[in-house]
């Protein structure tokens, strides 16, 4: 891998990140805005391998998998937060439990 | 010195029955609880034995040390001491206790457990404090005792709850043995002064080179608490109320052993009180006066145990005489004897009185003789050791000693001895009237409830105390040479003139019985049977006057509307430690620094509403701040140089 496809990868990555944050921080709808931090931790994980393979190095690799994880729990914890939302308070908008009570 | 740590275990039972008791399980049933006190008392009294034992075969001079405190010069040295004056007057004490507990466990049969519990754990601890008071070695465990044993006082003649008379007879003899005791109080805390230790042979030996005039003042203060302890007079008013008590207690504290404690108090300074003749003069005439006193107003008296009361007063008078002519091993040689017959007849009054329905007054002892042959015939036994029956009775023996050492000793004791042969007189007058009443046959008109017969923990006490209070007076000559004394002889005249005495005295009671006008007139005697009315006197110039007081600080005025300054001695202090305080906070409060100190306190309410703000609770604005966060790490990481880009 050349230096010029390893930039275009890690612009490619912040792009990923910057429209990640972007969904996060402009939609108020948990579902889309848990979508937009899948799109977010795209971004890294992209970063990780395009630096792995530009060094001929598993490490990139073995950080992705981590991030999978990580995403995993993630959207596990934010979908369980959103199924309890929607049955008990009938939000799906999060600045409306900004209170921490109902 | 750690071989005589057993001395220190003497009073242990006693105390350990009274934890038992007071603190002790719940589920103990009477027949457990009479156990545990009748053991308590008994084993105290055979180490006490045992004690004796030793200090008779050898050295008497053993001392267990319970700690050492050193203050500064001071030297405060706790201990327990066993002398001839503590094994006589200790073994006295745990024997009586002894014998007046079993006979409680009869005549309490009928008490509420929880009464039952109450009386024996406050006799045992009595015992147990008597004993400590008795054997102290320092003054701080002396007055320890002294106290227990005027809180057990006051708590066994209140032991009748129900009954107002009998608390506030408690009252009156806690009160005024209280007085007393603070007069004791200032006179070891002088001698103290003087000594810079407690032990009572430093206290005794430091008064000795303390200079006279301080020495007397001393004196006197010991003296007093003494005389209140020992109801002589002016103080006696408390010992005939203190009859509300059960009969028990009135057996053993206040007629054997607690009363005694004062003419104790003084055989154990007596070299302190030889050394101030005055002093001992006026200790002299005040026995001299009060044996007189209760001797005559005994015999006016119609309720039995008040008679007794007032015969207590009258034979510790005598005691205090002969410590007063310089002789205190024989006042305690008559400590001894006194403490078997008096107890004795409170005992056997007691089982009479109870036969009789439980009415105390003289006449209704008539027909006892029928009635409880055992208890009349030991209340004889006593009666005659107290009247001082010529040489059979123990009574004789140690009055005898006593009116010996009075008339050998200088003009002042041939005054007390002429005194002290009226009381003579007057006391076997009483004591032969109530004997010869119980006699007669019976006054009552109703024939009183049956009682069950007297038990043997009721008969063995009194048939045993009967023999000693006849044969006890073979013990005065050995107790007194044991005292470490020379036995006083006995001039011949004065022995003759003290038997005519007891005989006249005798006589005169068979004449108030023959002749039933002097006995009415003697029954309409008010006056010296109140005793004449020195109580009332009290009550009108110092109780009453007390009251007021009490009264008028608390901000109770005449017509019962209370005024607007309540208790005006204490407040005063209170308004004034106000006013100080209020003054310095004022010039604190007013200062600039304060001000500025004031202005950021008030600043932080602000500040926290301000910090509040940053919270909104929104996911959107954390999520923003936590990018903002690590753009800011970034940079900071960008900017490090040990970072391995670089």
């Amino acid at each position: 891998m050349t230096d010029q496809s390893l930039a275009i990868l890690l612009v490619l990555a912040t792009t990923l990140f910057a429209v990640g944050l972007f969904g996060v921080l402009v939609r108020r709808g948990v579902l889309l805005q848990l979508i937009a931090l899948e799109v977010l931790l795209a971004g890294p994980a992209l970063a990780f391998i395009a630096a792995g393979a530009r060094r001929g190095d598993a490490q990139g690799q073995a950080m992705f998998v981590i991030l999978l994880v990580f995403a995993a729990a993630e959207v596990a914890i934010g979908l369980a937060l959103y199924l309890r939302l929607r049955r008990c308070a009938d939000v799906s908008d999060s600045d409306s439990v900004s209170q921490l009570r109902s | 010195m750690s071989s005589n740590f057993w001395l220190l275990l003497v009073p242990v039972p006693t105390l350990a029955a009274f934890m038992t008791l007071a603190f002790g399980p719940f589920w103990l049933g009477p027949s457990q609880v009479r156990a545990v006190a009748l053991a308590g008392a008994w084993l105290t009294a055979a180490l006490m034995l045992a004690a004796s034992g030793v200090c008779a075969s050898g050295t008497c001079h053993l001392l267990a040390p319970v700690f050492t405190v050193k203050v500064g010069t001071a030297s405060v040295a706790l201990a327990l001491i066993l002398d001839p004056l503590a094994t006589v007057v200790g073994t006295t004490v745990a024997i009586v206790g002894g014998f007046v507990i079993s006979y409680s466990l009869g005549y309490m049969a009928r008490a509420r457990l929880a009464d039952l519990r109450r009386f024996f754990a406050y006799m045992n601890l009595f015992l147990g404090a008597m004993l400590t008071m008795v054997m102290a070695g320092d003054s701080i465990n002396f007055f320890l005792g002294w106290e227990m044993m005027g809180l057990c006082s006051f708590f066994l003649i209140g032991y009748n709850m129900s009954l107002p008379r009998a608390f506030a007879a408690g009252r009156k003899a806690f009160v005024i043995t209280r007085f007393g005791d603070v007069l004791l109080l200032a006179g070891l805390l002088l001698l103290f002064y003087e000594a810079g230790g407690v032990r009572i042979d430093a206290l005794v030996n430091a008064a000795l080179v303390m200079p006279p005039g301080r020495r007397s003042v001393v004196a006197v203060l010991l003296l007093g608490g003494a005389l209140a302890k020992s109801a002589q007079l002016p103080f006696h008013t408390w010992l005939p109320v203190a009859m509300a008590g059960p009969t028990p207690v009135s057996a053993l504290l206040h007629s054997a052993t607690m009363v005694a404690a004062g003419a104790f108090l003084l055989a154990r300074f007596a070299p302190l009180f030889a050394a101030t003749p005055e002093v001992l003069a006026a200790v002299a005439m005040v026995g001299a006066f009060s044996s007189c006193f209760g001797a005559l107003v005994a015999v006016f008296q119609t309720d039995v145990k008040r008679m007794l009361a007032y015969s207590s007063i009258s034979q510790i008078g005598f005691m205090i005489i002969s410590i007063g002519v310089g002789a205190p091993q024989v006042a305690i040689a008559h400590f001894v004897i006194h403490a078997i017959f008096k107890s004795l007849l409170f005992l056997s009054a007691g089982d009479m009185a109870y036969a009789a329905g439980g009415r105390t007054d003289i006449a209704a002892l008539a027909g006892s003789s029928t009635r409880r042959p055992i208890a009349y015939f030991s209340f004889a036994a006593g009666a005659a050791s107290l009247a001082g029956l010529p040489l059979i009775t123990a009574g004789w023996w140690s009055k005898e000693a006593i009116l010996a050492s009075a008339v050998s000793a200088g003009p002042l004791g041939e005054i007390l001895w002429s005194l002290a042969l009226i009381a003579v007189a007057l006391t076997a007058t009483y004591a032969t009237r109530a004997v010869l009443v119980g006699a007669g046959p019976s006054t009552l008109l109703a024939r009183p409830p049956a009682v069950p017969p007297a038990g043997i923990a009721t008969n063995a006490p009194l048939v045993l105390l009967a023999a000693a209070s006849l044969a006890g007076g073979l013990l005065v000559g050995p107790i007194v040479r044991f005292l470490g004394a020379a036995e006083p002889d006995t001039p011949a005249f004065s022995a003759i003139v003290g038997a005519a005495a007891v005989l006249l005295g005798v006589s005169a009671a068979f004449a108030l019985r023959r002749h039933p006008h002097l006995a009415s007139r003697i029954a309409r005697a008010r006056k010296v049977r109140q005793g004449f009315r020195i109580d009332a006197v009290y009550q009108q110039r110092f109780v009453r006057p007390f009251r007021h007081l009490a009264y008028w600080l608390n901000g109770v005025r005449r017509g019962g509307r209370s005024s607007g300054i309540v208790d005006p001695l204490g407040a005063v202090p209170v308004l004034g430690i106000v006013w100080l305080v209020r003054r310095m906070i004022h010039w604190a409060a007013v200062d600039r620094v304060d001000r500025v100190w004031m202005r950021l306190a008030a600043m932080v309410p602000e500040l926290s509403s301000f910090s509040r703000r940053s919270q909104t609770g929104r996911v959107r604005d954390y999520a923003l701040s936590l990018i903002f966060g690590i753009a800011a790490l970034l940079l900071l990481a960008l900017k490090s140089p040990r970072l391995p880009w670089h």
